[in-house]
């Protein structure tokens, strides 16, 4: 028993490790983002928000935010609203090519971004639609309508199979059952699937890099900054991001598991 | 049971499968496609010109430094693989076996956030902690030690990958230790089997698919990535992910960076195939 | 001219891809009856209701619901609610919500259908819940405002699959009460899928005997149980003995445990199935001298309240089962292996055809 003991006290530590790793970044450069130093290190410099106003005052910044902000919401509307069709479809219909579709909707978060960004960037020029807010929008919704689809998809897997016939059988159309049924069911992992695909599009840079051109967003401005130098800027703007991803993140996670706890039995 | 037939004239039925066959096959299928045709086509003057050229796969592949670049970042990223796996294990053998479901579902809502939020800042914050004058050297040099050069070396790359991998790996490492049959274990034990034994023997067999899986997915994603190669390895020597950008962003040579993207693929397909088919075959014994 | 039933299915073949679910079915739903489908599962009954309510598309015939056919109306132009095995009620609706339902479908206003969703509830005795969240209700309850669902739009036809499935055994016997009692009340028609032969023969004036996809029988309870139309039907009920032999006159059949006397005609030298109800053996320690006798030992014997069954066997070993009134059965020993002999009239065994 005093063994059993020593091993789940051993794990518990190790798995406390893994944690420390996986969370030391992100307390990392929240810390930094308050330190004096251009170099942090132990011992650490002196309090300040000089790096905050630093970045927040360049204009540059705050034009990228604002793209970044507009991107993520249209990238969020759109890839919820595909990604809730392909759901539905899978829940409801069997059909020859059910398997191709989906394969195709959960397929791109397979392939690395890299190569997608590069794929897209030659697609969109060939159309002259490369180097637009609206051209990174195309692409994210993309990449971010399979998490979509699959929050969606759990939701469904808890409906009774019968509401919606119960729904016709009352009177009311499929489409009418779509509106008062499906939608008011969905509707937490509807709105969860917004805050994650925006967060998704909030983040993403690999793609954006490629295909926005000079519409640059929050990370490509990030991943500018990096390429030059060490800049405690880069922690002030990134703990700003990590803010509204976390939230969105865990708005989302909330709904999602509110209703994973009580599952509703009809 | 709710599936009616659908049938040709079903508007309600076809109107909910189009968005997302449009979509994807526009704006994904259609670019994958045309990047394959990229691979032919030809460079002249800094404009692409559309041929049906092997010139750009013949001067690639004929080449050294493609195939270093190749095999360094197979290399990289089947290390990372398996030392994400390895390192993801007690950690998720503990969740899944010794933790309260409470703590599970509670670690998990943890490990779900790093996934949604910014990679670029989490590199960046390894980059200042891994630097020379960095946070671990400064540690180090209180005890008489270092500096140790971290950054821009291998050891940074496969901080990086960790960094990219190990919440996904120990959440579906979790996942399927958690599915696994307790009393199978309980058995074991009681058959006198002892616990490091159970664990390869009973545990690791049970769970062989999800670990697979696992491991699938952390080497796509290291594979493909190129921030922790670039900015925590110094690109000391390229990775694929990285000669796609040379070849792309400062060379205008999107006919070559399609060729890499496309050996990148094709790659990733048969490691993808041999993983699904090793794990799911079935043991001979 | 004679008026047409309130429900007919003509010729109706339901295919699924490959699979034959319901075979060339005829029969007729009369005005005002409380009809139901029984059979074990896969029997077809459950794509018979559902066709009936548009949710499967007959692949060959007709079924018409008033004289009008149903074939191509959608489920939502149909007037036939439905009470569901799983219940279906909206979660995200309240109970008074969720009755109002059809009536918001049918555009009528909101202060109206209010009124009419409560009286509802008030009358199936859960008026005091119609605020609550249906999740928060008990079995019973949930059950009620199914049924307030369905009924409130005032149909001339109501659909029940297996709404009982779900409940309590207690629960159950109080449920088939109210329906009974609503069915009355109301005038109107049920239709009910149940695999529960208590539950179909205690409510419905007429059951339907469904297997594999096609009707065994149709009849009262009493028919289907005294005089089932088949092996399948004798078998199914489960309360009856089936007896083979081998028909030695008009009148007379040699079966493994001797020769016994029928009251039909019977055609001579023919192979002879026929049916014989548990409740309507005698039974005594002493062997009679006339009539028909089975020479039996007991094997063992089951208690429900004031009935008993007896099972014994016969010679050749034919098995046989006998219900009795637990105070009407003498004194004897009720050991394994006890010798009774059990006695019947002609006139109650009943031949099987095919």
């Amino acid at each position: 028993m005093k063994d059993d003991l020593l091993l789940r006290w051993i794990l518990r530590s190790y798995t406390a490790l893994v944690f420390l790793f996986v969370f030391a970044p992100i307390v990392a450069s929240l810390v930094f983002s308050f330190n004096s130093d251009r170099f942090p290190t132990i011992p650490l410099g002196s309090f300040t928000t000089g790096w905050y106003v630093k970045a927040f005052s360049n204009p540059e910044v705050w034009d990228a935010a604002l793209r970044s902000l507009v991107v993520s919401s249209v990238t969020a509307i759109l890839s919820t609203a595909i990604g809730f069709s392909a759901a539905y479809t899978d829940y409801r219909y069997n059909f020859t090519g059910k398997t191709a579709f989906v394969v195709l909707a959960l397929l791109p978060p397979t392939i690395p971004l890299i190569i997608f960004a590069l794929a897209m960037l030659g697609w969109l020029s060939m159309f002259n639609a490369s180097g637009m807010t609206v051209s990174i929008i195309i692409a994210h919704t993309v990449l971010c309508a399979p998490f979509a689809m699959a929050v969606i998809r759990l939701r469904l897997n808890q409906m009774d199979p019968n509401l919606e016939p119960a729904a016709w059988n009352l009177g009311a159309s499929e489409w009418v059952t779509m509106k008062s049924v499906v939608i008011p069911f969905t509707l937490p992992s509807i709105i969860a699937s917004l805050c994650l695909t925006a967060a998704v599009s909030f983040d993403e840079f690999a793609v954006a890099w490629f295909v926005s051109g000079l519409n640059k967003t929050i990370p490509v401005v990030i991943l500018e900054i990096l390429t030059g130098n060490i800049d405690p800027q880069v922690n002030a703007i990134g703990t700003a991001v990590f803010l509204v991803s976390i939230t969105l993140v865990v708005i989302a996670q909330m709904l999602v598991m509110g209703r994973a706890k009580k599952p509703e039995t009809t | 049971m709710t599936s009616r037939e659908a049938t040709k004239s079903d508007h309600y039925a076809i109107a909910w499968r189009l968005p997302l066959i449009v979509w994807q096959g526009l704006f994904f299928v259609g670019p994958l496609l045309f990047m394959v045709a990229m691979s032919f086509f030809l460079v002249k003057n800094y404009r692409m010109e559309a041929a049906s050229q092997f010139t750009n796969w013949s001067r690639l592949l004929s080449k050294d430094f493609f195939w270093d670049a190749y095999f360094f970042t197979l290399f990289l990223a089947i290390l990372a693989t398996i030392i994400t796996s390895v390192v993801a294990f007690p950690a998720s053998y503990f969740l899944a076996f010794k933790a309260s479901d409470g703590a599970r579902r509670w670690a998990i809502f943890f490990l779900i956030i790093p996934f949604f939020t910014s990679y670029l800042v989490r590199i960046f914050a390894w980059q200042v902690i891994l630097a020379q004058q960095g946070v671990i050297n400064a540690g180090l040099s209180f005890l008489g030690l270092g500096p140790w050069q971290m950054l821009n070396t291998q050891f940074g790359t496969i901080v990086g990958y960790l960094v990219l991998c190990l919440p996904l790996a120990v959440i579906l490492q979790t996942f399927s230790l958690a599915s696994i049959d307790k009393r199978l274990v309980e058995a074991a034990h009681n058959l006198g089997c002892g616990r490091l034994r159970t664990v390869f023997t009973v545990v690791v067999p049970l769970a062989k698919t999800g670990l697979v899986v696992a491991a699938v997915f952390c080497f796509i994603l290291c594979f493909g990535d190129f921030v922790s190669p670039y900015y925590l390895g110094g690109s000391k020597p390229p990775t694929l992910s990285i000669l796609i950008i040379d070849t792309s962003k400062s060379g205008q040579q999107w006919p070559r960076a399609a060729v890499v993207a496309i050996t990148m693929i094709v790659t990733l397909l048969a490691v993808a195939l041999a993983a699904i088919g090793f794990a799911y075959k079935k043991r001979s014994t | 001219m004679m008026t047409e039933p309130l429900v007919v299915f003509d010729n109706v073949v339901k295919r699924f891809s490959d699979f034959e679910a319901v075979k060339r079915m005829n029969f007729e739903i009369r005005e005002g009856e409380f009809l139901a489908f029984m059979g074990p599962s896969g029997c077809g009954k459950t794509t018979t209701l559902r066709m009936l309510a548009g949710l499967e598309r007959p692949s060959e015939g007709d079924i018409r619901l008033a004289g009008k056919s149903l074939v191509d109306v959608k489920p939502h132009e149909r007037d036939t609610p439905m009470v569901w095995q799983s219940l279906a009620l909206f979660p995200f609706l309240n109970a008074r919500e969720n009755v109002e339902f059809g009536l918001k479908m049918r555009g009528i206003d909101k202060e109206k259908r209010r009124r009419k969703a409560l009286d509802w509830l008030e009358r199936l005795g859960i008026g005091e819940f119609a605020e609550r969240d249906v999740n928060s209700l008990s079995g019973g309850q949930r059950q009620r405002v199914a049924l307030a669902r369905a009924l409130v739009t005032e149909p001339r036809i109501l659909l029940l699959d297996e709404p009982l499935s779900a409940l309590d055994a207690h629960l159950v016997i109080r449920m088939q009460g109210v329906l009974t009692k609503l069915q009355r009340e109301l005038g109107i028609t049920f239709v009910y899928v149940t695999h529960s032969q208590s539950e179909a023969f205690a409510m419905a004036d007429r059951v339907v005997i469904m297997s594999k996809g096609e009707i065994a029988q149709i009849g009262s309870a009493r028919e289907i149980y005294r005089t089932p139309a088949n092996r399948f039907v004798a078998e199914f009920v489960g309360r009856n003995n089936i007896i083979s032999g081998k028909a030695v006159s008009r009148s007379e059949v040699v079966t493994a445990a001797g020769t016994l006397r029928l009251a039909d005609e019977l055609a001579p030298s023919s192979d002879v199935t026929f049916v014989v109800a548990a409740d309507r053996f005698g039974i005594s320690t002493t062997a009679p001298t006339t009539g028909n006798v089975i020479a039996a030992q007991l094997i063992s014997e089951e208690f429900v309240g004031a009935m008993v069954t007896l099972f014994l066997e016969a010679a050749g070993g034919m098995e046989l089962k006998v219900q009795i009134q637990e105070r009407s059965l003498g004194e004897f020993s009720r050991d394994p292996g006890q010798p009774l002999f059990l006695t019947f009239d002609p006139a109650h065994a009943h031949v099987l055809k095919g």
